[in-house]
């Protein structure tokens, strides 16, 4: 992927660039148009797509262009706060399991086990339903689901890195832990970090989209793209594709923008890409 | 290498939504084909006393076709059609007999004694006596979790034709429940296996249930009424969109719809649309809400919807406005109904001191005029009325949020915020559940609500010995000229709109006259499938 005369590491950064910008660009017109997606009016219901209505209406003429911005905007939240807390909890229990000895490891390898044994679907809606469904509960459904295979990685790379001719080198040389952790084994940990942390959106958007597509996860009369294609599946059969195609592949999109910007942050952080 | 498995991936997707999509309008496509060969407009000469009749899958009954179950009763009333039952409600919801030759009530109201014909016999051969009456409703007393039966006492047969019902308390409206109780055979009665293999004296016998998806009824060739003409009823329980994908491939004579569909035209069919009491009103509690607990509030929101729009709107037209849970029966006021004035709705808000304030929305000592409207989450129908209704009352200044919310908390939220309900039985019985003090308590059940002179009338009304009589005292509860629950009354809910049920028939069935149906979308239309007949069938062309 080399673009005119930039080498791979500077094209790389640039589609980084794009993607995280639109992105972000989603996310603000989501928030802004959130009014109208929310805004009925029966005179212009279920409209095809033109030039008024770029996504068409719904059976209660609401704007779907406005609608799926605004449940994108919503997942792309929903992405990063959950993206975010289990990334942590991942880093955190990954660290433990490391290095609080057998014991601990023990248990955390087995919680890993177990989460990781259950369907995640099935743990993210019984979780949700835990938490009383709602912005809470996919937010805690998809977060508590999402760490093992992270906090596995992490916990890999430091038993790893603890084991490593420089670690032991420092340790002899009498140097504190603590600064061993922070010159040594973090900078080693970070890329694996933000990668897993990146990589953590598709999934915690397609959960969300999903379980509150199967009715467990955000209320109907939240804009959400689960919302919107559960309801657009009554109106498929009458001809209304447009109610489910658009925001279909609107989120089809988004996913992919994310898993574009986690895989080129890896080849960034890919040492042998430094000569690039 | 990992990209291009990317794209196979999505390039696949695409061609796989492409696919269903063009499927569909194929399909379209060979149906409308004028080759003549569309399966829709041919009935094989076999079949023509034959139906097959979609239905919800929440008709299909759980616990089987056993009324001590809820068969035949329950939210959603309908004849039970495999058993006999004492009376029957005429097409103007007023009682005529079935098993019963006449009925009468003590003058306290407390015993009940019906007569029944003696030319009656089960399917297995039996004769249909008042002890397997009595035996029945002993039953049903003990076991129905789905009916209340707390009036009746118990039920004793003196003889082979006579039945007598001991009651608690006095229910004039007592032949409402015998037009929906089934009779079972006292000999042949199972409680574990009646549900699945029911032996009764109706009009069919059931020949097979294959649960989840099909019922197929059979005329009992020993039917002591009329014989059916329908000799074979098929009905197989689906989804609303595969009922009406089963209409365009032409797999069944009747399917049930809703306005969602009605701007379809499938070949072969049209569209039949039957005036219901299925009614959506919402709830406005007298207490616990500091907006909806102003009478002048309740009635601008009465007064200040206009019901035909929200027809227009959300129904396709398909619907008749509501003024009360129970417009056309027998125990309607028609004192219930009102014009649509906005103007005035605006004065009565001015009047009361609901001042609009900046941005529009009225506000009164500090309290601004904002309500939230719920709806049961499942149901699209009720979010879009209750959104069309938010937008209503939002031209009147009262500002209003919906919010989608389950069954398992709705009955407690709506004790304190509006709720989009529906109702709509045969039987006065549900004026007495909205509006009268629940016993032990000092308001309704569903609403917060309490009026002595509306309760005393319904008292009455269970307590008089003569049913028509009834009606009189029900309709006083509605209204008596100076006290009730309409316009000029409390008002403690607003009726928006009786939703129509819509089906599509096959061309040349003929479907016998509907009664005004109840709420629920299921079993009612087969009530008199007995008299349904195949016309129109001279030369195929």
């Amino acid at each position: 992927m080399i673009i005119g005369n930039w080498n791979r590491r500077k094209s790389t950064a640039v589609l980084i660039a794009v993607s995280v910008l639109l992105l972000a660009g989603v996310m603000t017109a989501g928030i802004l148009l959130s009014g109208q997606a929310m805004e009925t009016d029966f005179s212009r219901k279920n409209e095809a797509p033109s030039a008024a209505f770029l996504f068409g209406t719904d059976w209660m003429g609401r704007d779907m262009l406005a609608r799926t911005l605004t449940g994108l905007s919503l997942s792309i939240r929903i992405g990063l706060l959950t993206a975010a807390v289990s990334s942590v909890l991942a880093l955190l229990l990954g660290i433990a399991a490391a290095t609080l000895g057998r014991k601990a490891d023990a248990v955390i390898s087995w919680a890993i086990d177990l989460c990781m044994g259950i369907p995640h679907i099935l743990l993210v809606m019984l979780i949700s339903l835990a938490f009383g469904k709602g912005f809470a509960g996919v937010v805690a459904g998809v977060s508590l689901s999402h760490w093992p295979s992270l906090a596995r990685v992490i916990r890999s790379e430091v038993l790893q890195l603890r084991q490593a001719p420089y670690v032991l080198t420092a340790e002899k040389l009498g140097v504190s832990r603590l600064r061993i952790a922070r010159r040594h084994i973090f900078p080693h940990l970070l890329p694996q970090f933000l990668t897993g942390l990146i990589l953590q959106f598709p999934h915690a958007i397609l959960h969300e989209a999903s379980i509150t597509f199967l009715g467990f996860g955000l209320p109907p009369e939240q804009p959400a793209i689960g919302v919107i294609l559960s309801e657009s599946m009554r109106y498929l059969t009458t001809g209304k594709w447009w109610l489910a195609v658009f925001p279909g592949l609107s989120l089809v999109l988004v996913v992919m923008l994310f898993a574009v910007t986690g895989n080129c942050l890896r080849r960034l952080a890919d040492p042998a890409s430094a000569h690039q | 290498m990992k990209l291009p498995q990317k794209w196979i991936c999505i390039l696949l997707s695409i061609f796989l939504v492409a696919g269903t999509l063009s499927g569909c309008q194929s399909g379209d496509a060979s149906s409308a084909a004028p080759d003549g060969s569309s399966q829709a407009a041919e009935i094989p000469e076999a079949e023509r006393d034959s139906v097959i009749i979609a239905m919800g899958p929440t008709s299909e009954p759980e616990s089987g076709f056993d009324p001590a179950f809820g068969w035949g009763a329950g939210e959603h009333v309908h004849e039970p059609l495999i058993q006999s039952t004492l009376t029957v409600t005429n097409p103007d919801l007023t009682i005529g007999y079935d098993l019963a030759t006449d009925y009468s009530a003590s003058d306290d109201g407390l015993t009940w004694t019906v007569h029944i014909r003696d030319d009656v016999k089960f399917t297995d051969g039996e004769p249909l006596t008042a002890s397997d009456v009595a035996f029945t409703y002993n039953t049903v007393k003990a076991s129905s979790s789905v009916n209340d039966f707390t009036m009746l006492d118990y039920a004793e047969a003196p003889d082979d034709t006579t039945v007598i019902f001991h009651m608690e308390t006095p229910f004039s409206i007592w032949p409402y429940t015998m037009a929906i109780v089934g009779i079972v055979p006292e000999h042949a009665y199972d409680s574990a296996t009646y549900g699945q293999n029911p032996i009764g004296s109706g009009r069919y016998i059931l020949n097979q249930w294959d649960r989840g998806q099909q019922v197929i009824l059979e005329a009992n060739p020993e039917y002591y009424g009329e014989q059916p003409q329908m000799q074979r009823v098929t009905i197989l329980f689906m989804e609303e969109d595969a009922a009406f994908l089963a209409v365009q491939a032409g797999q069944v004579d009747l399917a049930y719809t809703s306005a969602t569909y009605s701007d379809q035209a499938p070949d072969g069919y049209s569209l039949m649309s039957v005036d219901s009491v299925d009614n959506r009103g919402i709830n406005l509690p007298v207490t616990g809400n500091p907006v909806t607990s102003d009478l002048a509030v309740r009635r601008a929101i009465n007064i200040g919807i206009d019901r035909q729009e929200m027809i227009d709107n959300v129904l396709n037209g398909y619907g008749t406005p509501a003024y009360s849970v129970c417009d056309q029966m027998p125990w309607y006021n028609p004192e219930s109904e009102v014009e649509y004035d906005p103007e005035a709705a605006a004065a009565l808000l001015d009047e009361a001191g609901w001042i609009p304030g900046s941005d529009g929305v009225r506000e009164k000592d500090g309290v601004r005029a904002e309500l939230t409207i719920l709806y049961s989450s499942e149901d699209s129908v009720r979010q879009a009325l209750a959104a069309d209704l938010s937008n209503q009352l939002g031209e009147l200044g009262i500002s209003c949020t919906i919010e989608g919310v389950g069954w398992d908390t709705a009955y407690d939220r709506a004790l304190s915020d509006p709720l989009v309900w529906g109702w709509g039985a045969h039987t006065p019985m549900e004026l007495y559940n909205i509006y009268h003090t629940a016993p032990g308590s000092d308001s309704a059940q569903y609403s917060p609500y309490s009026n002595p002179t509306v309760d005393s009338y319904m008292d009455r009304a269970l307590q008089s010995p003569d049913l028509e009589e009834s009606y009189e005292l029900w309709q006083l509860a509605q209204w008596d000229g100076s006290t009730g629950v309409t316009q000029q009354g409390d008002i403690p809910w607003v009726w928006m709109v009786n939703v129509s049920h819509l089906y599509w028939v096959r061309d040349g069935l003929q479907v016998a006259e509907q009664k005004i149906h109840p709420h629920g979308h299921g079993w009612s239309i087969v009530n008199n499938v007995d008299r349904w007949v195949w016309q129109g069938h001279g030369a195929p062309a």
